[in-house]
Parts: structure tokens; C-alpha cells; sequence
């Protein structure tokens, strides 16, 4: 019942909380030194006044701001985020276009990440300063510090033009056509077709974007969950197992693990977060036509719906990111339930 | 939960691992893949009937016959009343018509759609008859009423490119096959002006069907955007089956195409900004045709067993602009300092900072137009003495401080900003110091550029159609002069002569007038043209009659699997 209540607070909260990027991000979008009408018409349109006016209109950019502020947020609270100046479709469908490729690729990094990031903490912390932790824990500085863009040419360069072991960029070969969308995820609606060879072809796909995402990720999960694990094997209890002769595998698996997890979840939950909101630069160089390009080509053309849609979007993954976090710390974790 | 999450750790690594050991070559898959639906489907793709649309399903049968085309993306429309970018034009070829179109390698208009065209002995009407055998893809006859409609409907759209038909009055129709063009004033580009994608010619029943309309207020009242972004509707030797914007759009042949056809049955185009995933695509077999590569990577290519590079010069230019205002421009509103800086440019140096293929035009009208007064001598064309005494007479002896404001756009994937710092470091010899003030298009250098607020600024223009025409922007009084408020005021006889050229429509008096207006502008032109761009286009050498072209990039209409 405790957590139902938070679950709805949280909630409650959260539209507070959309309420407000969409109200910051609006003005700041209105700040930029820059006029969407001079963006995307062109000088011989714009020196016609009836074009001029029928462009305004079309966008609602004739009303004062205030009033394109008053107009939006109602809209927004009929779930109606616009249309895009820059491709004149819904930005609720460019969304539901892009979000999947994004969320794909995201939710595949994270997987990468927490998984090699687990095993790597967790073999570092047990070879405590032999070699292997000396190069698991340059392995993790590397991937925090190597920048996203040039990691991502480099990969690409090597991996897919010189050696030619990995696809290029893009969801698909060419050989194949888009799955026909389900969930808007081409490896599992590869398999829903029952097409195999797209399947494997679309998880290719994902493998490059994929590490170089989870670098920077899978590092932060290495270190802190090598540092968890040491305090945790430093405590009484993990003391009193080792002097009841406790196997090492098993007191790290069944008395450690646990614990040191909890720090691990919440940098998984922001890492995932970063992930979400972060892609800009990495998705076009792989020209994955996810939210981070969309939101890249909106900047660009000053598409005012677009940046506060993606905007609204990331602020929203955050957000339920964060409320996911907080309810796994009590699955996890019984003392955090109690309290 | 432990379980759980080993479970859940155990079929990651499993899939991640699936994933790698399959990797041994992504090409080799997908060629097995083609090969199987090959088996399975037979040699020939089977025509649909009429009116049906080909599926969009690939690998398409005679995979081989796929041609995948990467190229930057940065368009917002494919309904043709709204095309206006450059990009959008190499598909809109494919699917639609138009009254006249550039074959490549020739520089005059090529009747397409029409079978015969006479002007009036004004130059104001002209009459057109269409050829008779031509369908649209619907399987529907293209008649005279399609074009009437498809012109009306760009002009009352008020798009971007409605300019285009600004002078057009009114198109009446006289028979299915015959129509005429009512002009305000004679215009010698007309023809030009039909070649562009917004002037295709629409199958007006299923426009209308869609919401279109050629009314006045079409500008409100056309609703048809939206069917045709995402499908085509014209005569063209291809279909749009399917378009997802900066991913990519897939064309088909169009089995009801009335005049001869390739044998390429589908287009994959590939919306790739950045050239070196082009290049790395075009060498790993995976792209055909790579339309946006640069210098570093046509190096990259080079020797490729596989690949043909071309560099073509395009009538993409690139200028330094002073602004005539003293109040805006400073110092270089002052033509003594503008001759000085036009003498002090080397421009060489700027053919090598913008590529190979690069040139440089004598004045604003391109090498390739009529009328154009040809390539500056660029081995000669500096003088550095000379500009330094220039620039004492104009009162600056020393040089002076001077800003320059400075795009995040490229030309032809040349940035803004390497023009910029060679004129800096070409300035830097006469002693004018100049401090490099970089800004967003979007962030405010666009609306500052187009109101004329530049005081020193480096731009490039890509031209709107193909006829020398569209560089009378330039003049005095007209809208690209006003960017550096070059007025009218005092050049009235410069606009006589405009006006002489814009309705002069026998091409050899045409071409004379415009060297002569050339001559006019010479020592006042606040421009300076720094070099004409040169494409960088790549393709496979399994494919014939690849070229590129400034009307389309490559025209889509010519290419073969050899």
C-alpha cells in the first residue's frame, strides 16, 4: 500500500515536474537569437509579406509569446506536442518514430554496460591489485574519459572499413527491409516476423553504437562496483563467512554481491538516463535515425515543437528512470523497503 | 531476484555473443539473404497492375538490379510545390516530370513532356503542346489540365519555390493537349524555370483526391503535403514507396512508364551526412553512389579497384561580401578598400582550400552559364603592391581591425570557416586585421545575412535554377545586392540592362547583354567571388551513367547496371 501511494506521489509529481521543462524550455527556445521564419523559407519567400504571413499562421508564430506559450500548454495537456516547422509531421509521430531506434540501442548499451561493468567490478575487486584489476581499472578510466564521437570514427574506421568484421551505419543492411513495426524494435520485431537472418543482422547493427555507448557507462559501473565490493568484503559479516571457510565464489555471490549492488543500480539508472538524452553525436555519425538525430536536425532548423518535444521526452525518461530506481532499491534491498 | 538477474545476465551474454560470432561479414549475410529471396522469387519482378503501387519488400527480386544512393539529408518537403532544397531534387527527377528538363552535359532546357513550344512575338504567351503517349504512374493520361493544375498550384502555394511562377499570370488550357503559358513579361529563364522539381507535373486527380488544390487560397486550403511527402504522384520512371525523413526513402519502378526505362528496379536512398561514412560505404560495397564526399576522402578512394571518383565543378560559388553602408561596412564600404582586398585575395590558395575541381569565375556569373566571362587568371590575379597602395589612398595606410562574422554552413562540405581564415591570412599582408566571429545560421547569422546587417561576412550561393538569370540577385536593388546594401540609387543604367536580359529571349543577344552588364559592375561589385565549388561524387564501377549534374545532382534517369 506504501509503495502504491509513492508510486501515484511520484507520478503526481512527475507531471508537475514536465509541466515545468516544458514551460523552461519554451521561453529558453524563444531566447535563442534566431527567427524560425527566416530558418526554413527561403529570401525570395521571405520578401513576399502574403508567404510570410501564411507561414506564421500555418506555425501559430503570428501570437504574441505568451500566447503561443498559453496555446502550447493546453495542447500539451491534450497530448498534442505540435507539428515540426521542419518536417511538417506530428512531433508526437516524429517521436514514436525515433524513440524506439533510441530506446533500442539504449536499452542494448545498458545491458553491455551492466553486465561487463558487474563482471569486470566484481573480477577487479576479487584480483585486488594483481594485474588483472591494474588492467580492468585502465580498461574503465579509458571508458569514462575517451570522448563518444571519436571513439565512435575510430570503431567505425577499424571495425567496419578496415577489417570489415562489423556492419556499417544504419538499423539494417540494405539487403533488408524494415521489419514491419510492432514495437519499433527491429531485433524483436525481426524475430516476430520469424526472419532470422534479420534478426542477427539487426543485433549486428546494434553492436558498435552499442559498445561505444556503453563505454562511458560500463566504466563508471566497473569502478564503482569494484569500490562497493571492497567496502562490503571489508565488513563484520563478510569477516564471519570467511572464518566459517565460506567458498570465495559463493560469499561474493550470495553475501556481497547484494549489497554492493545498490550504489551500482543507481549509476545503471542515470547511465541509462545519459544514454537516453546523450545520443546526439553518436547517432549521426552511425546515422541510427534515432531522438538524438531528430533532436540535432531540430536545433538546426530552429524547430521550436521538436526541441521542446525531445526535451520533454528525456525529461521524462529521467524521471521514470529515477521512480524505477527507487522501487528496485526495495526489491533489492529489504532495509530500504522498511524504511 | 538473484536467479532472476543471472538469468537475465546469462541471455545477454549469450545474444551479445551470438551477435559477434555471426559478425564475420554483415555484406555476406546480407548477399545469402538476397540470394535466398533471389531462389525463391525468380528472375523477373512481375509489373503490378495498373494503378498498383510495387511492393516495397527487399531484397526487391533481381537484387542486383538494387542501386543504393548515400546523400546528405536537410530537407523538409517531397511534394514538389514545396521542393526547394538541393537534395530533394535527385528523387524528385525520379518520380516526377517536368515540361523541360537539363539532359546531362547539355546546357540548354531539352523538351521532356512537351512535344512542341512557341513563343508569342512578344515573348509573353507561350504555347505548348504535350506528347500524347504519356501516363502518369496511377496509369491515368497526363493531360493539359495536370499541368494547369501542377503550375497554379506551385504559384498559389506560396512555398518557398513559388517565385518560381511569379511572372506566370495564368496557364490556360485549350485542348487535353494543348496549354499556354500567360506571362506578365517576356522571361528568357522560363524554360530554365520549368526544368526545377517544383514545376513536375502532378496527376492532378489523385492531388485532388488528397486534399490538393490549384485555388488562390491554396496557401490555407491544400491539404495534399502530407500524401505527398510520403508517395508519389507523377510520371516519373520511379515511385516513392516509402520515405522516413533523415532515414531513408525507397523508390520503385514505375511500371507505367511511357518512354524507355533503365534497368535499375529500385532505389535505396540513404540519408548520410557525414562524407567519411559515405566513403567507408562506397569502398565496402555496402553504397553505390556517394554524392557528398570531400577531398580527404576522395584521396582515401583513390586506386580503389572498385570505385570511380569524379570531381565536377558546380555552379556553387563562394563570395566575400562588404556591406555599402559606411555605418554597417566601416572601412570596406569604401571601394578603394574593396578593390585593395579584391587584389589582395589569393585566390590559388583558395582553389586549394575548396578542393579539387575548384575554380574561380571572373565576376558573380559562373564559369558553365551564358554570358559567363569566363576563369580569372588566379596566377596573376593577386597583387599585393598594388592593394597596399589602394589601401593608402583610401586613408588606411596601416590597415585597420575589422570583424567577420563567419556561418556554421559548409559549401559543398567546404566549412565557412576554412574561407574565412584564409582570407584572414591573405588580409593579414596588407595590414588589415581581421577577428573571425563565428555564429549559428540559425542562431542569428542567417537573419543578419539576409537583412543586410553583415558589415564583412564569407557566404556561398547555390543557385536557385539553372539559367544565368537567377545571378542578377546580385545587381543593385535586387535581393541578394540588398544583403550588403548595394542599392539602386546610381546604377539605374545597370537595371536598364537587367531588365533587357530577364526578357531578352534570343540566347546569343542574351549572352552579350550579359557580359556587357558584367563590364558595368566590375569595379563597383561589393563581392568577391573566391572560388566555384566542385562536386565530389563517388560510385561503383558495376554502374554506367553516373554524372553529376547541377539540376539534379545525378540524374537518376540515365544510370545502368552495367
Amino acid at each position: 500500500m506504501d509503495r502504491l501511494k509513492f508510486i501515484v506521489k511520484r507520478l503526481a509529481f512527475m507531471v508537475v515536474m514536465l509541466l515545468g521543462v516544458a514551460t523552461i524550455v519554451f521561453f529558453l527556445t524563444k531566447l535563442v537569437p534566431g527567427d524560425p521564419v527566416t530558418a526554413n523559407l527561403s529570401q525570395r519567400a521571405l520578401n513576399d509579406p502574403e508567404i510570410v504571413e501564411a507561414y506564421k499562421i500555418k506555425y501559430g508564430l503570428d501570437k504574441p509569446v505568451f500566447m503561443q506559450y498559453l496555446l502550447y500548454i493546453r495542447n500539451l495537456l491534450r497530448l498534442d506536442l505540435g507539428t515540426s516547422i521542419r518536417t511538417n509531421k506530428t512531433i508526437m509521430w516524429e517521436l514514436g518514430r525515433c524513440f524506439p531506434a533510441t530506446a533500442e540501442l539504449a536499452i542494448f548499451s545498458i545491458i553491455l554496460a551492466a553486465v561487463f561493468g558487474i563482471f569486470f567490478g566484481i573480477i577487479s575487486a576479487m584480483k585486488r591489485n594483481s594485474i588483472i584489476d591494474q588492467l580492468v581499472r585502465a580498461i574503465s578510466v579509458c571508458g569514462v574519459s575517451i570522448p563518444g564521437f571519436w571513439f565512435a570514427l575510430l570503431v567505425l574506421f577499424f571495425f567496419y572499413y578496415k577489417l570489415q568484421i562489423m556492419p556499417g551505419p544504419g538499423r539494417l543492411s540494405t539487403a533488408f527491409s524494415s521489419p514491419e513495426a510492432v514495437t519499433g524494435f527491429f531485433t524483436i520485431d525481426a524475430l516476430i516476423e520469424g526472419d532470422i537472418p534479420k534478426f542477427l543482422d539487426a543485433l549486428k547493427h546494434l553492436i558498435l553504437p552499442g559498445f561505444v555507448l556503453a563505454a562511458f557507462t560500463m566504466g563508471l559501473i566497473t569502478r564503482t562496483a569494484r569500490s562497493n565490493l571492497l567496502d562490503v568484503l571489508s565488513t563484520d559479516y563478510i569477516r564471519t563467512a570467511k572464518a566459517k571457510g565460506t567458498p570465495g565464489r559463493r560469499m561474493i555471490m550470495h553475501h556481497a554481491l547484494g549489497n554492493a549492488l545498490i550504489p551500482v543500480l543507481t549509476v545503471i539508472g542515470l547511465g541509462f538516463g545519459n544514454l537516453l538524452g546523450g545520443m546526439v553525436l553518436i547517432e549521426t555519425i552511425f546515422n541510427w535515425p534515432g531522438v538524438g538525430q531528430f533532436a540535432y536536425n531540430s536545433v538546426k532548423a530552429l524547430d521550436y515543437p521538436g526541441v521542446i518535444g525531445v526535451s520533454l521526452l528525456i525529461a521524462l525518461n529521467y524521471m521514470i528512470i529515477n521512480t524505477v530506481v527507487d522501487i528496485l532499491y526495495g526489491l533489492i534491498d529489504p532495509r530500504v523497503r522498511t524504511k | 531476484m538473484k536467479k532472476l538477474l543471472a538469468l537475465l545476465i546469462a541471455m545477454c551474454m549469450v545474444a551479445s555473443l551470438a551477435a559477434c560470432g555471426g559478425s564475420g561479414s554483415s555484406g555476406g549475410d546480407a548477399t545469402e539473404a538476397a540470394a535466398e529471396t533471389e531462389a525463391a522469387g525468380g528472375d523477373e519482378a512481375e509489373a503490378p497492375a495498373e494503378g498498383e503501387e510495387a511492393e516495397a519488400e527487399a531484397p526487391a527480386e533481381g537484387g542486383d538490379n538494387t542501386v543504393v544512393i548515400a546523400v546528405i539529408s536537410g530537407f523538409s518537403a517531397m511534394d514538389p510545390a514545396y521542393v526547394y532544397e538541393t537534395t530533394p531534387t535527385l528523387m524528385v527527377n525520379a518520380c516526377y516530370e517536368t515540361l523541360y528538363k537539363f539532359d546531362t552535359g547539355v546546357d540548354t532546357p531539352q523538351p521532356c513532356l512537351v512535344d512542341s513550344c512557341e513563343f508569342s512575338e512578344d515573348g509573353k504567351d507561350v504555347t505548348m503542346k504535350l506528347k500524347p503517349e504519356v501516363k502518369f504512374a496511377s496509369g491515368n493520361d497526363m493531360t493539359s489540365a495536370d499541368v494547369a493544375f501542377s503550375l497554379m498550384r506551385l504559384k498559389n502555394i506560396k512555398g518557398n519555390p513559388s517565385f518560381l511562377m511569379d511572372n506566370v499570370e495564368s496557364v490556360e488550357v485549350v485542348d487535353d493537349d494543348t496549354f499556354i503559358i500567360h506571362q506578365t513579361t517576356a522571361d528568357s529563364s522560363l524554360l530554365a524555370k520549368l526544368t526545377y522539381g517544383s514545376c513536375s507535373i502532378v496527376d492532378s486527380a489523385i492531388v485532388k483526391e488528397n486534399g490538393g488544390t490549384d485555388a488562390e487560397d491554396a496557401s490555407t486550403a491544400d491539404t495534399a503535403r502530407d500524401y505527398l511527402d510520403t508517395t508519389s504522384a507523377g510520371s516519373g520512371m520511379y515511385i516513392m514507396t516509402s520515405y522516413v525523413p533523415d532515414e531513408e526513402m525507397i523508390l520503385e519502378k514505375n511500371y507505367n512508364y511511357w518512354g524507355e526505362q533503365t534497368n535499375v528496379d529500385k532505389y535505396i536512398i540513404r540519408f548520410e551526412g557525414d562524407a567519411n561514412t559515405q566513403m567507408m560505404g562506397l569502398k565496402a560495397g555496402d553504397v553505390d553512389i556517394a554524392l557528398n564526399l570531400n577531398d580527404d576522402t576522395m584521396d582515401e578512394l583513390e586506386g580503389a579497384e572498385n570505385v570511380t571518383t569524379e570531381n565536377t565543378p558546380t555552379k556553387t560559388i563562394s563570395f566575400i561580401m562588404m556591406n555599402e553602408d559606411p555605418e554597417i561596412g566601416g572601412p570596406v564600404s569604401n571601394k578603394l578598400v574593396q578593390q585593395a582586398i579584391r587584389l589582395a585575395v589569393d585566390y590559388e590558395g583558395m582553389q586549394n582550400v575548396c578542393g579539387r575541381g575548384a575554380i574561380t569565375p571572373k565576376s558573380i556569373f559562373q564559369v558553365g552559364f551564358l554570358g559567363s566571362a569566363g576563369e580569372l587568371d588566379v596566377a596573376t590575379a593577386r597583387d599585393l603592391d598594388k592593394a597596399k597602395a589602394l589601401l593608402a589612398e583610401a586613408g588606411y595606410p596601416d590597415g585597420f581591425d575589422i570583424d567577420l562574422p563567419v556561418s556554421d554552413l559548409d559549401m559543398e562540405g567546404i566549412p565557412m570557416l576554412d574561407i574565412a581564415q584564409k582570407v584572414k591570412e591573405d588580409l593579414s599582408e596588407i595590414g588589415i586585421n581581421v577577428n573571425i566571429v563565428q555564429q549559428n545560421w540559425s542562431g542569428g547569422y542567417g537573419d543578419a545575412y539576409r537583412a543586410g546587417d553583415l558589415g564583412f561576412s564569407v557566404m556561398y550561393w547555390g543557385i536557385d535554377y539553372n539559367d544565368p538569370n537567377v545571378q542578377l540577385a546580385f545587381l543593385p536593388g535586387e535581393s541578394v545586392g540588398l544583403r550588403c546594401r548595394w542599392q539602386a540609387e546610381g546604377y539605374e543604367p545597370v537595371i536598364e540592362k537587367m531588365n533587357e536580359i530577364i526578357q531578352e529571349t534570343d540566347d546569343t543577344a542574351r549572352g552579350e547583354k550579359l557580359l556587357e552588364i558584367q563590364d558595368m559592375i566590375a569595379d563597383d561589385c561589393p563581392w568577391i567571388v573566391v572560388a566555384q565549388a566542385s562536386s565530389h561524387i563517388g560510385y561503383s564501377n558495376r554502374l554506367e551513367g553516373v554524372a553529376f549534374t547541377d539540376v539534379y545532382r545525378v540524374d537518376i534517369r540515365t544510370i545502368n547496371v552495367k
